[in-house]
């Protein structure tokens, strides 16, 4: 209001006192020198003066300084809007001083474009981007920054770790010492010069071979010998090697079909060469396949075959790739199947080599499609192979817990067995032919063991019963002493039956219980007894 | 306020950067502690090294508060407040950049935000 300000905002410069990267060569730890003033403010002020520091480091400390809390700002308008809306030759803020140098302004954007800090006006040069016709728009990203590395990534510059410096002992603590000593130079820009460079070398000619031009089937040419002996076994060992080497690992994969698999390519690879004449060698190579899909075994006698198949595997290829049936391999760009051999050669012993070859490969097809179902007997086997070879912990094993309960194991019954003689002699002697199952479980009585008792029992009461009948005849004449004698007869009767039945009971339960043990061992546990 | 004798200056010679100038150091800062060490620790130096200069105006705190409910109890009176003040500091000097360089390279308390205003002549 009419009031004169000691500062007028708008005239004036304004920097903020900050901490200074350490990674600045001028920074030190001295009160001195650990901070620096930045500019903050954007007024059209120019102003050369020691707060600016030395005029090279100016824009270091602009780009250094991002722990100030400006740096994860985007960008105002103002700085981006520099980058292309720079206003062209002079303008009206611009102040030359007396030195002669540019403004700062200019400075600040010759600078910011990547031009050396040289005195000269590199900006004459440039144009202001606008789209005005004539070609392309050009759309102006804020958000793409090239070579630029995200905020959340920080790059840090290697060369400056200091390693020589740490002092002396290398201990382990000597990578907190090495640290310690070490200035990280920050980059913006991670790519190196070099780096760059040579990713965008696409003149790469300087890496190219001597040899060129190879032909389409320089494999084959070079096994059969055309450029030379030592290629040719240095080659076919190479591929031998892989074929080995595939072998192997699918054996190590344990696929007894992944084998088979391969097998059979190569043996199909193999029928399409028997046109050729047979040799004791294919005999043998047939023979053993035969063998091999015969009798599907255990893996360890397939594998022996399999590393014999191998060299024999070695040795065709070797003969195969050895002679010259480039032309059949060729085929005329015509697919051949063995059916077409075998109508169009005339020979008769093509005919029946071929015959043979599709016979052979039916087989063959047949073998690998039934194999899965083999794989699966074969397993069984196995198993009851194994049973046979027992040792004491695997016959204990066998044991089911009933039996192997410590509480419970017992030495054979042997006088169980004597008991059981007696009885089963006494009853056959004794009764008829029939063996009578009485009771609620349906116990061959008179075999049980204890049952000789029961059974004389039972003649006892039988005995009994008779005199009491005669007795009761007197009914109408009984004097009061026979009435009580005769009750008296009756009551200890009755309590015989009575312990007879109870002892009954008792022999059945054990029974039960001891044809519950047997059945638990051998039968199934569907069939309750008790 | 003190008045200082002027340093001596050579008319035709001078750069621009030895020129006196109006300088204000604004400090900011959360607690007060630290900021009024920082103040007295700048105007001493100012004063040693003999320029002009208007002691440190206390512009008014700032409180910011945020009030919430209290995670524990019921009713009116349970509210948290919680605040943050902010407070500043004015110094202004006369002198030339160069001096005032020195005079704010002292150590610094944490959390003392310094700004300084150079008034453009």
């Amino acid at each position: 209001m009419g009031k004169k300000k000691f500062i007028d905002k708008k005239k004036s410069a304004t920097f903020q006192l900050l901490a200074r990267d350490s990674s600045d060569p001028n920074y030190s730890d001295s009160p001195g020198s650990d901070r620096v003033f930045v500019r903050v403010d954007n007024n059209p002020v120019s102003f050369d003066t020691i707060f600016d520091e030395d005029n090279n480091c100016y824009n270091d400390c602009q780009y250094d300084n991002e722990d100030s809390i400006f740096a994860d700002a985007p960008n105002d308008n103002g700085d981006s809007g520099d980058d292309y809306d720079r206003v062209l030759g002079s303008s009206s803020h611009m102040v030359v001083n007396d030195k002669g140098a540019l403004p700062e302004n200019v400075r600040k954007e010759i600078l910011e474009l990547g031009f050396p800090d040289d005195g000269y006006n590199y900006l004459i040069h440039l144009r202001e981007i606008r789209n005005t016709g004539g070609g392309s728009a050009f759309y102006h990203n804020p958000k793409f920054k090239p070579d630029q590395l995200p905020h959340d990534v920080k790059a840090y510059d290697a060369s400056r770790v200091q390693i020589s410096n740490s002092k002396g002992n290398y201990n382990e603590k000597s990578i907190y010492s090495v640290a310690s000593n070490t200035l990280n130079a920050r980059m913006n820009k991670v790519f190196d010069p070099e780096v760059a460079a040579l990713l965008d070398d696409s003149d790469l000619l300087r890496f190219g071979s001597d040899v060129e031009d190879l032909e389409e089937d320089f494999v084959v040419r070079a096994n059969t010998g055309e450029e030379g002996e030592g290629d040719e076994s240095g080659k076919k060992l190479n591929f031998v090697e892989e074929f080995e080497f595939i072998d192997a690992s699918v054996k190590n994969a344990d696929t007894k079909s992944g084998n088979q698999e391969i097998a059979n390519e190569v043996r199909n690879y193999q029928g399409e060469e028997k046109p050729r004449s047979r040799r004791l060698l294919d005999e043998q190579f047939d023979m053993l396949e035969l063998k091999e899909y015969g009798s599907d075994d255990d893996d360890d006698d397939c594998e022996g075959y399999m590393a014999e198949e191998e060299e024999f595997l070695a040795d065709n290829l070797k003969n195969v790739l050895n002679e010259n049936d480039m032309d059949d391999l060729e085929h005329d760009d015509v697919y051949k199947a063995p059916a077409d051999l075998l109508h169009g050669s005339k020979s008769p012993k093509s005919k029946e080599l071929t015959a043979d070859i599709m016979r052979r490969c039916a087989e063959y097809a047949e073998n690998y499609e039934n194999e899965s179902e083999d794989e699966k007997v074969m397993v069984v086997q196995e198993s009851s192979d194994e049973s046979e070879q027992f040792d004491c912990e695997s016959i204990i094993s066998t044991y089911s817990t009933l039996d192997n309960h410590p509480g419970k194991i017992e030495a054979p019954g042997v006088t169980r067995k004597k008991k059981l003689a007696e009885t089963v002699s006494g009853a056959l002697s004794a009764k008829s032919q029939v063996i009578s199952l009485r009771g609620k479980e349906k116990l061959p009585l008179d075999f049980l063991p204890n049952s000789r008792k029961a059974a004389a029992e039972k003649v006892k009461i039988a005995c009994s019963i008779i005199p009491e009948q005669h007795k009761r005849k007197q009914h109408g004449q009984e004097t009061k002493e026979e009435k009580k004698e005769r009750k008296l007869a009756i009551k200890k009767e009755r309590s015989e039956a009575r312990k007879m039945k109870k002892a009954m009971k008792e022999l059945y339960r054990s029974e039960t219980q001891q044809a519950q043990k047997v059945a638990a061992i051998s039968g199934p546990s569907a069939i309750r007894l008790m | 306020m003190t008045y200082a004798p002027m340093k001596p200056t050579k008319p035709g010679y001078e750069e621009p950067h030895e020129q006196i100038r109006k300088i204000r150091i604004t400090l900011c800062s959360k607690n007060v502690k630290n900021l009024e060490k920082v103040c007295s620790d700048l105007i001493q130096a100012a004063k040693a090294k003999a320029i002009r200069v208007k002691g440190p105006v206390r512009i008014p705190t700032k409180v910011l508060r945020i009030t919430r409910k209290a995670p524990c109890g019921e009713g009116t009176n349970t509210w948290d407040i919680y605040e943050l003040r902010i407070h500043k500091r004015l110094i202004d000097l006369y002198s030339t950049p160069d001096v005032v360089k020195q005079v704010t390279s002292i150590t610094m308390e944490p959390g003392v935000q310094v700004e300084v205003t150079i008034v453009d002549v």
